[in-house]
């Protein structure tokens, strides 16, 4: 694939320390938010209120209701072009927003926060948009026992809290919401502009020319686009009837991918798993040494009926073949009848002769599905182990909150990433 | 749990264990008797003397298993016990059924369960995961090494320890599943893994739980299909001339029926070790229905009865072996083009 | 598909045409029924058998000898 822009290079700066204060900045490590500066909502006409508060590791705080957790990031070059397609124009060449082998993310210097992500979250169920059981529960815990499952009670946490307005279509609301988090996410990442970072690493696509001897593997990363709070976004528009495509790795990780599903939160993927990526930039790290980084192809999951989903499987490893793929690596989103698109995409790789190894998260019952020709599985964890009970001194985004139950550990945001985020698994015992 | 007072242990035995008599009492229904029984002597150099003993006939647990678990349970409500041991019931497969049933249902009321049988008994499957089951051999010579292990275990699950690992502790894996912190990330596991198994090792962090084969789609038409007998009630012709083991199988054999028109009681009987053979070796066809496979045949509910049936000893034996048997017979069954299978089993 | 007094291990096995035999030692009989009785026992086991084998059915499926 031809690339038209500049290289991606990603800069990197620690937030050690959140204070609130009067002026919005970060200097050393600490970054000082003004809240009442953020402006969280406003203008916002489908949104009634918006709250914001910073947590941080060790308080005795539970975050009930979140929605999605977004790395605080800016495009340096122009910071217009952050979160393209949702804050800004979706294309600077005129081309297709749904041309996922080119965007404006993934091109230029990017600026990231290390240490801090901002976390959104919206009681639905109270606001009358949801029956009681369309949407799991979903939590952060800052301290402890389940403090350390979510990847987001170890890092300081930005909370904004939305109230819909009365009346709002519920896509609009919606809309408001991601628009308004990514933005606090652009402003806050914008105090470092004025700094020259000291080390940017810079990510070549296509990558540099590599040992033709070493294996070339693709990823498969799954994303599912299922209607207004189960979407996934590209710059902005949902991926419904997504075709296995081919799409730049630097844009995945730079923006273009947002998510836009707030249903078992620790297995399906937050946009923070979109922008750091650890199976990307693993990838990137390993080529030329151990592997050729051949591509990255973005497979829909939750197709309704076997026959589309075998279609889309095939369609999938035909893709990966063509990539010239010895391996193919497949994430998994969510839980449920997406595994079921996972296993046949793994049977129609094999089939043609690419090895793979897919990422799935295990329940009680042993694995949603299973196929013989996947033999090598990555299991990020046990979505239904407990946690014990706790009793946190506050819980912001809702009410009650299991609150001195047991917590299952599917209601953590981020625990058991199937894009293979975070270091759980599972053993038997 | 008060220090110092004394922890209560229940022993459950099967008839033949707890001295009640052997495949004949194989119908006796639960009992609650004193103190220790059988093996349950043995424990009590660990610490772990039972103080009650239930026991109850293999058969008749299979047979009345509602009313006999309602029956153990009350005892167990009664007793109260800290721990309940179970078995050993080493290659039983109805022993060790019944013992992973009442462990599953004690697991469930919030007793502690210490059981001992092979990892292919269905008692593992049964207790679903609340036992921690000792592994052992399929036959009661085991019974010395296996026995102290049981009453270590069980005596510190009384004094409310929480165990270590399978592979630590000495028991099977109990199907449960339990969250670690790898070293890695899941990415870079992928990515180890996937070099790895490019390169030819090839490795899993979890697998399948069942072999599951989809129902086969229905007989189309029932009057042409070729139709066999099958039985793993170790049925035989008189004498066992081809010495069907009577447990341990490695071998199905395959005797013709195709003058037959029944198994007859002097020319046919049962060699499997694992039940009463007294109303089988009476009249066979309560094993190997060919009576009324024949009449049926000849009424024209269906094509052809297949000229010989295939017989084996299910005793003790290992799921691979069984399933090897399984494939053997399918393989010769599809060569004779037969479309359809009665197997019996006890 | 598989007669058998012991269907819920049968069950735990995977198979899927699963018909309840009359006991663990006398699966297609009863020592305590007359000839004639018996003899009708087993033909109707039978004829159960081969209505299960003309059934499309779902995994695991137990019939008994009594719809």
């Amino acid at each position: 694939m031809e690339s038209i822009l500049a290289d991606l290079e990603i800069a990197t700066f620690a937030v050690d320390e959140v204070v609130e204060g009067t002026q919005t900045g970060w200097s050393d490590g600490r970054l000082t938010v003004s809240l009442p500066q953020l402006a969280v909502g406003a203008g916002e006409s489908a949104l009634a209120e918006a709250t914001v508060e910073v947590v941080r590791p060790g308080d005795s705080v539970r975050i009930s209701n979140v929605l999605d957790a977004v790395l605080p990031s800016v495009k340096a070059d122009d910071a217009a072009l952050t979160f393209p397609g949702v804050l800004g124009p979706a294309s600077v060449t005129g081309a297709s927003s749904f041309a996922m082998a080119t965007s404006v993310a993934g091109a230029g210097r990017t600026h990231r926060f290390d240490g801090l992500a901002v976390l959104s979250t919206c009681d639905w169920l109270r606001a009358g948009y949801v029956g009681p059981e369309e949407l799991p529960d979903s939590f952060v815990d800052m301290a402890g026992p389940g403090a350390d499952r979510s990847p987001f009670g170890s890092t300081a946490d930005v909370v904004i809290g939305y109230v819909p307005a009365e009346g709002a279509p519920v896509d609009e609301v919606d809309a408001a919401i991601r628009r308004e988090t990514l933005r606090v996410s652009r402003e806050l990442a914008a105090t470092t502009l004025d700094v020259e970072p000291a080390h940017a690493a810079t990510l070549p696509w296509p990558p540099t020319p590599a040992d033709a001897s070493l294996p070339a593997v693709v990823l498969m990363l799954q994303v599912a686009s299922e209607g207004p709070l189960t979407d996934t976004f590209w710059q902005g528009e949902p991926l419904r009837e997504l075709d296995p495509t081919e799409a730049d790795p630097r844009a995945i990780i730079d923006g273009a991918l947002t998510n836009g599903a707030y249903d078992w939160p620790a297995v399906r993927n937050v946009t923070a798993a979109y922008q750091g990526s650890a199976l990307i930039r693993d990838l990137f790290a390993a080529h030329g040494q151990r592997l050729r980084f051949a591509g990255v192809i973005v497979a829909p999951g939750y197709l309704d009926s076997a026959e589309q989903k075998q279609r889309s499987a095939g369609a999938a490893a035909e893709l990966a073949a063509r990539l010239g793929a010895d391996g193919v690596i497949c994430t998994t989103f969510s839980s449920g009848n997406s595994h079921t698109d996972t296993m046949l995409t793994v049977q129609a790789c094999e089939q043609r002769g690419i090895g793979t190894v897919a990422l799935v998260c295990e329940t009680n019952g042993g694995l949603t599905d299973h196929v013989p020709e996947a033999n090598s599985l990555i299991s990020t964890g046990n979505e239904d182990d407990l946690v014990e009970p706790w009793t946190p001194d506050r819980v912001i985004g809702g009410e009650g909150a299991r609150s001195g139950e047991p917590v299952p550990t599917w209601a953590y945001l981020g625990a058991c990433s199937q894009m293979g985020e975070t270091t759980w698994t599972a053993v038997p015992a | 749990m008060d220090g110092g007072a004394r922890m209560t242990i229940i022993h459950y035995l099967n008839q033949f264990f707890a001295g009640l008599g052997g495949e004949e009492a194989a119908g006796h229904e639960p009992v609650k008797l004193d103190g220790p029984r059988g093996p349950g002597r043995a424990f009590a150099a660990a610490g772990a003397a039972p103080d009650v003993t239930l026991a109850c006939g293999d058969d008749h647990f299979a047979e009345h298993e509602p009313e006999v678990l309602a029956t153990l349970l009350a005892w167990l409500e009664e007793l109260r016990p800290h721990v309940l041991i179970c078995g050993p019931s080493f290659g039983s497969g109805r022993y060790g059924y019944a013992c992973g049933v009442l462990a599953r249902e004690a697991g469930r009321r919030g007793v502690a369960v210490v059981a001992a049988m092979t990892p292919d008994s269905p008692g593992v499957m049964a207790a679903e995961g609340a036992a921690y089951i000792v592994p052992t051999g399929s036959s009661v010579a085991s019974m010395k090494a296996v026995l102290p292990s049981m009453a270590r275990l069980a005596a510190r699950l009384a004094e409310g320890e929480t165990l270590g690992g399978p592979e630590e502790e000495g028991y099977l894996p109990r199907g449960l599943r339990v969250m670690v912190r790898a070293e890695h990330t899941g990415a870079r596991r992928a990515i180890d893994q996937l070099l790895d198994k490019l390169a030819g090792d090839v490795r899993t962090e979890v697998g399948s739980t069942g072999d599951r084969v989809p129902p086969v789609p229905a007989v189309s038409d029932l009057h042409t299909v070729r139709l066999a007998l099958v039985t793993e009630a170790g049925c035989v012709p008189q004498g066992n001339p081809d010495r069907l083991p009577t447990r341990h199988a490695n071998v199905w054999l395959r005797y013709s029926i195709a003058d037959a028109d029944s198994l007859g009681a002097g020319a046919y009987e049962s060699v499997h070790a694992g039940f009463d053979t007294t109303a089988g070796n009476d009249d066979p066809n309560r094993l190997v229905p060919l009576d009324a496979a024949r009449a049926l045949e000849r009424d024209g509910a269906f094509g052809v009865l297949h000229d010989s049936f295939y017989t084996t000893s299910g005793v003790d034996t290992p799921v691979a072996t069984a399933a090897k048997f399984g494939q053997e017979i399918a393989a010769e069954l599809r060569e004779a083009k037969v479309g359809a299978v009665i197997l019996t089993g006890t | 598909m598989f007669v058998t007094a012991l269907p819920t291990i049968a069950q735990m096995v995977g198979a899927n045409r699963i018909l309840r035999g009359v006991s663990i030692t006398h699966p297609t009989g009863d020592p305590d029924l007359s000839t004639g009785v018996e003899a009708a026992l087993r033909r109707r086991i039978v004829e159960r058998a081969l209505e299960m084998l003309v059934t499309e059915v779902g995994p695991t499926t137990i019939w008994e000898l009594q719809p």
